[in-house]
């Protein structure tokens, strides 16, 4: 599934392109396949050894550094390849799912996660700046275009940039306080504006209260609505294939941003930032304004989330968008790595379904996921892949 | 309209007595650790359940005693299970985000609190659903027209009373003197043969207590608990310690004063005021932070390269 072109170089091996190939093509099938077959195991058994293989796997990865440099290296030559194979994949998977709609649920809330983790990241990784508020934005974009679309009829795409745009303008509001307050200080201003937007939704009338808004229309693209399943070369997906596609087109768009973003000016901006915000205003660095820019970003990412989500499952509430949504976001980049793209993403797939997962354990997973939260932060402060150097072309 | 005052500013201060219970903890925390204890209001919170089952025992074991000395004799029993259940989370989870970036430890503390709230759901027995709370106890005096529960007076004193002794820990005790050699410089505290260790531990181990108490005097105002009303208490909690200035004693009085009292204000000012009122507060928060961005009494920060 996950599409790495995040790869810079290591210790180039040169010697035989096949063998890189053979690794990426490898490292891609192979974990689309492990993923797979987590989606559709539902015996426990078959569940705890999946999550004991890749355990081994990140064992392994950890203990031997030079490993994870050789795929990383091979990424890196095989760079074109491994886009393709990757889209191939993310394209094909929904012919392998047996057509089973709790699969498709769960990789699209992952994927939407996956968006709101790169979102985050911006700040969090790139810049360190805490917010607790992702959750905040995610509804404000998910209300803003519900509300259009019930009360104005709006359709899905027109509401895409609208959220976006006014999610956008609450995060720069939000970021107003960045500017003085910093560390515990502005995580609890992110934390104050984010229960402030939960309770304003829960008690405002037309926000619907506590119930929320129903009823919220399927898009519909070129006459083909997305409530109705896709027949194409004689298969038959069910409808969450179009949510699907959806919103992997919104992970692709947010890698590509967030890819850009990082080797721009602006990422080496926030990362300044993160290392020394006085050292970064020295060398001539607007702190507040890339600040800002950064709760910008976020709010407007969040909103894309929020707009899919909330015509995918067509009906939303406050509670989707607590504090502890937040809070989870948040724990994804973490867990993930700051500031790697791939690793983000990985993190926010594995935060979804492993609750999703240890169902079998139903009253307990809360407290398991908890438990592996803080032994994962003990035993890799670091993620499950730190940052790597940038790369700015050029073969070493 | 004197009598209604009268009850507003009761009320007031007993809402400003439980949340400071919670606030120093942070406040002590911060200024002993340099972490956000997050979990703070969940290690609470764990307090009423710890005394709720102390009160079965000690009926069932044919104690001498019912009522409001059972429900102390819990009390008591949970202020020493809370602290130590402190002082055992700090060597157990805490102690190994000692070196690492703020952001971990407040996450891993997040998820702790997580941890403890799924705990007491499933350990205890139907712990999902609300538990009534007995009252500490139910006696009012009449001044006048104005009535008044010896319950409010309780807490009241109980938390002036705490405050004081805290100061005094800290001003007039040896302990006291090498907790704030920590808090000023861990390093230097070492070399005067000061075990940072030891001191965390105690540190832990009031700030759980004290936040037990905090936690047991919120449900019994409240007549009720449920394993999950360490979150919010804990956020309030945290909020006001942050706007009075983190590591400030003075601070977290003051900042959950003022929360108390924009809390009480909505309830009585504000039509719907029930519902707005975690709005009103936040905004607060917020309003406070962007005039004075490390809290009312902290310190200000000047950056170093």
């Amino acid at each position: 599934m996950a599409d790495i072109t995040q790869a810079t170089p290591g210790l180039l091996n040169r010697n035989g392109a096949s063998a890189n190939l053979a690794i990426v093509a490898g490292v891609e099938l192979g974990s689309a396949i492990l993923l797979r077959a987590f989606l559709l195991s539902d015996e426990t058994a078959v569940i705890v050894a999946l999550l004991a293989l890749m355990g081994a796997i990140f064992a392994a990865l950890q203990l031997r550094p030079v490993l994870e440099e050789r795929i990383v290296a091979a990424f890196h030559d095989r760079k074109r390849f491994a886009t393709l194979l990757g889209i191939v994949i993310v394209l094909a998977c929904p012919f392998f799912l047996q057509g089973s709609g709790y699969a498709f649920h769960l990789l699209i809330v992952s994927m939407l996660y996956a968006v709101l983790a790169l979102a985050l990241n911006f700040q969090l990784g790139s810049a360190n700046i805490p917010n607790f508020a992702t959750g905040a934005s995610y509804g404000i974009g998910a209300y803003t275009s519900a509300l259009l679309a019930l009360n104005f009829g709006v359709s899905f795409w027109l509401t895409l940039p609208v959220a976006a745009v006014v999610a956008t303008a609450f995060g720069f509001l939000l970021g107003f306080p960045s500017m003085r307050t910093k560390e515990s200080y502005l995580a609890l201003v992110t934390i104050a504006f984010g229960i402030v937007a939960h309770q304003l939704l829960n008690n405002f009338d037309w926000t619907g209260g506590p119930n929320g808004l129903v009823g919220i229309p399927a898009p519909e693209l070129f006459g083909h609505s997305f409530a109705r399943p896709i027949e194409a070369f004689g298969f038959r997906l069910p409808s969450q294939a179009n949510f699907y596609y959806l919103s992997a087109a919104l992970v692709g768009l947010s890698i590509v941003s967030a890819k850009r973003l990082h080797e721009s000016r602006v990422g080496l901006a926030w990362n300044a930032l993160r290392a020394d915000p006085l050292a970064a205003r020295c060398q001539g660095i607007d702190v507040v304004w890339y600040k800002m820019l950064a709760f910008g970003v976020d709010a407007f990412l969040a909103a894309f989330a929020g707009t899919i989500y909330a015509f995918y499952v067509s009906y939303i509430s406050p509670d989707n968008f607590t504090f502890l949504v937040s809070v989870t976001i948040m724990t994804m980049v973490i867990v993930g790595g700051m500031d790697n793209t791939l690793g983000v993403i990985i993190g926010a797939f594995f935060l979804t379904m492993l609750p999703e997962k240890l169902r079998i354990f139903s009253d307990y997973r809360l407290l398991f996921v908890g438990v592996v939260v803080i032994l994962f932060l003990i035993l890799r402060p670091q993620g499950l892949f730190p940052q790597r150097a940038r790369n700015y072309g050029g073969k070493r | 309209m004197d009598a209604l005052l009268a009850q507003h500013l009761l009320n007031w201060l007993v809402l400003g007595s439980i949340y400071t219970l919670i606030a120093l903890g942070f406040s002590l925390l911060f200024g002993v650790l340099d972490v956000i204890h997050f979990s703070h209001g969940d290690v609470s919170m764990a307090a009423p359940f710890v005394a709720l089952a102390a009160i079965q025992a000690v009926t069932a074991w044919a104690v001498p005693l019912t009522g409001t000395g059972a429900l102390l004799l819990a009390i008591l029993i949970s202020m020493a299970a809370i602290g130590f259940l402190g002082v055992v989370l700090e060597w157990l989870v805490m102690r190994r985000f000692r070196a690492a970036p703020a952001m971990m430890a407040l996450v891993a503390t997040v998820a702790l609190g997580t941890v403890i709230r799924e705990l007491i759901r499933t350990l205890y027995p139907q712990g999902s659903n609300p538990k009534p709370f007995p009252a500490i106890t139910t006696e009012v005096i009449r001044l006048g027209d104005i009535v008044v529960p010896v319950f409010s007076l309780i807490v009241i004193a109980v938390s002036i009373s705490t405050v004081i002794a805290l100061f005094a820990l800290l001003n007039h005790t040896r302990v006291g003197v090498r907790i704030r050699a920590v808090a000023e410089d861990r390093a230097v505290a070492r070399l005067m043969a000061i075990r940072p260790n030891r001191i965390f531990a105690v540190t832990f181990f009031i700030a759980s207590a004290v936040g037990a108490v905090g936690a047991v005097f919120f449900v019994s105002h409240a007549g009720v608990v449920r394993f999950d009303y360490g979150v919010q208490l804990g956020l309030i909690g945290f909020s006001a310690a942050v706007i009075g200035g983190l590591g400030s004693m003075q601070g977290a009085i003051l900042g959950s004063l003022l929360i108390a009292g924009i809390d009480t204000l909505v309830q009585i000012g504000v039509p719907d005021g029930a519902s707005y009122r975690l709005v009103f507060i936040f905004a607060l928060v917020i309003a406070v932070l962007v005039l004075k961005p490390s809290g009312i009494l902290g310190k200000p920060v000047f950056e170093k390269v």
